[in-house]
């Protein structure tokens, strides 16, 4: 059996969540405290919550989100963005299994972040000035990069979005592609009727029943949707438009910036093993007989890897065999190894005509 | 008893009822205050600025229905307040449906015919049993299968109805003059029923007022060089003309009325069933028809007990609104959900969406204690 | 036709005198009653056709559904356990079938009146609940582990339902006598929450709870997003069933609070000996009512982003392979709200009917 993609519904105790929830009922007395109220520590407070807490918090979703974030036939999640969390949780708790996917829409996202409900968002989000100012957002490295696109039913004969006037587009509420759609359609001067759906089977369903004209949504994921999910792909088409073209980064609370470092060189690893060509398979090979010092480092057969993010020096020795380079969560996610069969295009290493890179590893 | 000790236990019994007062009062706002600051620390540990400024900000979304013109260039408190008309619409609509509905189902369950009392029965039973945001994401996902708007099903080329909703042809009157219309038939109705009018012939007085007024004000006030009668026609995408409701309306309306009808229906039935026989009875003995009887002796005695309980099923229903955000329906909750999220000033909002509700529900409440005093007193 | 029913049933020949007397007695009611009988046996005979007649039962026959015009039970054999049981690990599934019988088993005994005493249900509710956990949560009896975030579907439902109720009803009480108290600033509280909440779209009290409250409380204080809802909908619940209460305690002469101080006993004495085993009686049906309502309103969950029935039932559907038989979907889930909510429905009026008769 295949134990990456395994379900594990692991974390804090319930014991303690019903203790918790006891004490809530007498809230009114307990607030008493709150007048003395703790102060943030020195070091990342989110790494060592997480680390006492044995499990790492991810953001699920309420449904499917095909190739990033799903639920297969035995309930399990997987997807790119499921193995990332992965990846991090490895990178923190040496054990991919300890990672907790908690479900949520599109909307709740943020909300559950800044409450506490997940650790970080690692959701298809796209990284905004909105979000990282007014919303108290901290965003990663983009590991993604993905615009939106409007796919329409092939009978309109459309193939522009100058083709939707009066029509119907439907979007998933709480997303930035709710503004980018309206805002666009406003500059081409195209007037539509939007309706926005609070879960993605909703949306799916009303616009395969032709509730809708159009389906606005981020361009992978129409094409993913297109390949797999609808019985004749020919009878629909991705319109020509590119409304935006966003980097997709994770999200964390404002204000740690251990946990930012990281989770960007979590991210930066994985990129630095597939350009190295560290895979899965051969990363105990590569251990033992670095090709070369950045290798050695990277692997932590070099000390410096772990202390100065305060964690194993093996860490992402540990990940990279637990998940796989970037390259691999891709391939198994979304291209080759998926059913959507997903070019790389832009989301390749620079090196490969791509536009992702890592830091510099010194 | 010793006088003393008696005594002695009064103001002991005093004293600590007022230490307990005094305590519950400390706790209280000591929770507030706690509360307050709690937020204050979060807030700016998030670097949320709290505050209302964000009213006056542009939204950048559009969203699914709103009676008036909408863009996404509004201001967050517009948008708000189309939802908030949204949910009241949708809200007395529902109302006003179902109280009808309720009465006409609640008499058949009083009926005395068999097969009458049996199919208002199955209606009830059904309809009550299953939960109204089933009910509605049920009668959304049948209503969304339903023939495109190119192949719409129509009644002769006037009405269509097709996914997108139901299209007829409407009076080409302005949003206000329409407006204006709607409260005056609205002011007509309760008029009629404090008048104590019965309730049949209320009824008809009102409908055939309502007929003529609309007649009149649709040759009167008809736009220049514009037809009487808008008739929808299909134009590229969408239909053009008449009055669309759109399909998330219709699944709104429909499934809020089934559920809150089958409820009115049980409150009607049980004011039905206090009417003293005697009274029927004695409706019968002066040969009155049953019509008469049930319009002019069981209606308004059963009136009195049915008032209370109905204002209950109107709050009910009015809260039940906020359901639309599973069917993409744009009522005020959807509207405050989608703006914590675009914004993430959750606090505002929350307190906003609490104050309309409060505002809505104690208006209707204090509507409802006026009608039963009105009822009460006429009565007697 | 007519002769037919009297002949029949010589049981019920006085009941088919009334009926055919009500039902065919003039040529209106014959018209009414052939019209509606026969629409209904219709609506009957449509109806068993689509569900059973024509209907394709088994997964493997999944190919045929395309071709028959009745219901494709298929779905419902290849992804009931999804429905049932969300996203609980597909090997622990025989946990979450006991847990709900558990669930089942304590609200069909607490139907029974050998049950009824503040105690005997209390214990019995308190028990079931346990049962309930332990089986779903499985650390404590050494099985894997599985939190709350891995419950879903049927299973979710009781699970919310239940801790409601366990939860709302003390509070429903503690509120109901403190409404009722002598001191002013306590009535006044209870009086402000009550209304304050029953104003209230339960929606905004739960979305308030899942995404409000962690701002508001500091952090220690949060707890889990399911017990801060599980405890916003006890409160929803308790502000409602206080009234029931209060209606109950109404019905009490005054005189017996009286007495029982005349005698010397003190409040608590009066209130637990005296008084409430009698307001129990009085709210009883009322009581049902409000569970019913209860376990009808936690469908509302899915808005906040719970796994629950409803949400399962959409996800269950949300494939290309079984998206066009979304209405076999609801329809089982509507089944399957119906028969609870139906049953439990009719044992209250039942009761009601039968509590009316002995006050007689």
């Amino acid at each position: 059996m295949l134990h990456v993609n395994t379900y594990v519904p692991i974390y804090r105790t319930n014991k303690e969540g019903i203790m918790k929830s006891l004490i809530a009922i007498g809230a009114t007395v307990a607030a008493l405290t709150t007048l003395s109220a703790t102060t943030a520590s020195a070091q990342s407070a989110t790494v060592t919550q997480i680390m006492e807490r044995g499990t790492m918090l991810c953001s699920g979703h309420n449904g499917s989100y095909f190739g990033f974030v799903e639920v297969n036939d035995k309930n399990e999640w997987k997807g790119l963005d499921i193995d990332l969390c992965r990846a991090l949780t490895t990178a923190i708790l040496g054990d991919p299994e300890k990672a907790q996917i908690v479900p949520l829409s599109w909307a709740q996202r943020f909300p559950a972040l800044q409450s506490g409900d997940v650790d970080v968002i690692i959701k298809a989000t796209g990284w905004t000035m909105g979000r990282d100012t007014e919303l108290g957002l901290q965003f990663s490295l983009p590991y993604f990069f993905g615009g939106t696109q409007i796919m329409a039913h092939g009978d309109l004969g459309i193939t522009d979005a100058t083709g939707l006037e009066g029509g119907t587009v439907c979007v998933e509420a709480g997303t930035t592609i709710e503004r980018i759609v309206a805002n666009y359609l406003q500059t081409i001067g195209v007037t539509t009727n939007n309706i926005s759906y609070e879960s993605a089977a909703e949306l799916r369903s009303a616009y395969l029943a032709n509730r809708c004209d159009a389906f606005a949504a981020w361009g992978p994921f129409l094409a993913v949707l297109r390949a797999t999910e609808i019985d004749n792909p020919d009878a629909h088409v991705i319109l020509n438009d590119q409304l935006s073209s966003e980097p997709i980064a994770a999200a964390m609370r404002q204000g740690d910036d251990g946990f930012v470092d990281m989770v960007n060189w979590t991210i930066a690893s994985l990129l630095i093993a597939e350009e190295e060509g560290i895979t899965s398979a051969n990363v105990d090979e590569m251990v033992a007989n670095p090709p070369n010092p950045r290798v050695a480092r990277l692997l932590g057969v070099e000390p410096g890897m772990g202390e100065r993010l305060g964690i194993r020096d093996t860490w992402a020795r540990e990940m990279i065999a637990a998940v796989g380079n970037f390259g691999e969560i891709y391939d198994r996610n979304l291209g080759e190894g998926s059913p959507y069969k997903l070019e790389r295009g832009l989301n390749n290493l620079w090196s490969h005509g791509g536009v992702l890179y890592a830091p510099i590893l010194d | 008893m010793d006088m003393t000790t008696t005594e002695d236990l009064r103001a002991r019994s005093r004293r600590r009822k007022l230490i307990i007062q005094t305590l519950l009062l400390a706790v209280t706002v000591i929770a507030i205050l706690g509360a307050v600051r709690s937020a204050q620390q979060n807030l700016a540990a998030l670097g949320i600025t709290s505050g209302f400024g964000f009213l006056d900000r542009a939204t950048g979304w559009d969203y699914s229905f709103s009676l008036v013109e909408r863009s996404i260039d509004d201001p967050y408190w517009r948008t708000l307040l189309v939802g908030f008309g949204n949910t009241l619409f949708v809200g007395f609509v529902s109302i006003f449906l179902s109280t009808i509905l309720g009465l006409i189902i609640g008499t058949a369950r009083d009926s005395a015919h068999p097969a009458i009392n049996a199919a208002a029965t199955v209606y009830v039973q059904i309809f009550r049993n299953i939960p109204l945001i089933l009910q509605a994401v049920f009668l959304y996902s049948v209503l969304i299968h339903f023939p495109g708007p190119r192949q719409a099903v129509t009644i002769a080329d006037a009405v269509f109805v097709s996914n997108r909703g139901l299209m007829m042809p409407g009076l080409n009157l302005s949003l206000g003059v329409a407006l204006g219309l709607l409260l005056t038939l609205l002011a007509l109705a309760v008029a009629l029923i404090l008048r104590k009018v019965p309730l049949l012939r209320g009824f008809g007085i009102w409908l055939a007022t309502s007929v003529l007024l609309c007649a009149v004000t649709a040759v009167v006030l008809r736009p220049e060089g514009g037809t009487i009668l808008s008739i929808p026609e299909l134009k590229g995408l969408r239909f053009v003309g008449g009055i669309t409701v759109p399909v998330e309306l219709v699944a709104m309306i429909t499934s809020i009325t089934l559920y809150g009808s089958a409820y009115i229906a049980e409150v009607v039935r049980g004011g039905l069933n206090q009417v003293p026989r005697g009274l029927t009875e004695a409706g019968q003995a002066l040969g009155l028809s049953p019509g008469a009887i049930w319009g002019r002796i069981k209606v308004p005695m059963a009136l009195r007990s049915i008032v209370p309980p109905l204002g209950n099923q109107w709050i009910f229903i009015m809260k039940a609104t906020t359901i639309g955000i599973a069917i993409g329906y744009s009522d005020l909750f959807y509207i405050v959900s989608n703006s914590i999220t675009q914004s993430g000033q959750t606090l505002e909002l929350i307190f906003l969406l609490m104050a309309a509700f409060l505002l809505v529900n104690f208006s209707i409440a204090l509507f409802v204690n006026w009608l039963n005093a009105r009822l009460q007193l006429k009565a007697h | 036709m007519r002769m037919s029913y009297a002949d029949t049933t010589q049981r019920l020949g006085l009941w088919a005198a009334s009926f055919r007397k009500r039902g065919f007695g003039t040529p209106l009611a014959s018209v009414i009653s052939i019209l509606v009988y026969g629409g209904l046996a219709y609506c009957i005979w449509l109806a068993v056709d689509w569900a059973i007649l024509s209907a394709v039962w088994s997964a493997k026959d999944v190919a045929r559904c395309g071709d028959t015009s009745g219901a494709c039970w298929s779905v419902i054999d290849a992804r009931h356990r999804l429905i049932l049981f969300g996203l609980y690990p597909y090997e622990e599934h025989w946990r979450s079938t006991l847990a709900c019988v558990a669930i089942i088993a304590t609200v069909i005994l607490s139907c029974f009146p050998a049950a009824w005493s503040a105690w005997r249900l209390a214990v019995l509710w308190v028990v079931g609940f346990a049962t309930y956990y332990l089986l779903m949560e499985g650390s404590l009896l050494g099985l894997r582990q599985v939190t709350t975030d891995g419950w879903g579907g049927l299973a979710l439902t009781l699970f919310l339902f239940s801790a409601v109720v366990l939860l709302g009803m003390p509070m429903g009480l503690g509120l109901a006598l403190m409404r009722r108290s002598e001191m002013p600033v306590v009535r006044l509280f209870a009086m402000v929450l009550i209304d304050f909440i029953r104003s209230l779209p339960l929606l905004t009290t739960l979305f308030t709870a899942a995404v409000v409250l962690p701002i508001l409380l500091p952090s220690w204080l949060e707890g889990d997003k399911i017990w801060r809802v599980i405890v916003a909908f006890a409160l929803f619940f308790a502000c409602y069933q206080a009234e029931v209460f209060r209606g109950a305690f109404q019905a009490i002469p005054k005189g017996q609070f009286e007495a029982g101080k005349a005698l010397g006993l003190g409040y608590w004495s009066i209130m637990f000996r005296l008084i409430l085993p009698q307001v129990f009686r009085h709210a009883l049906p009322s009581t049902i009512n409000m569970v019913v309502v209860t376990f009808k309103e936690t469908a509302i969950v899915i808005i906040i982003g719970f796994f629950d029935v409803l949400a399962s039932a959409k996800a269950a559907f949300g494939t290309g392979e079984w998206s066009p038989h979304y209405l076999e979907v609801y329809i089982f889930v509507a089944a399957i709200y119906w028969v609870f909510i139906f049953s439990l429905g009719q044992y209250g009026e039942y009761l009601k009917g039968r509590m009316a008769i002995a006050e007689r």
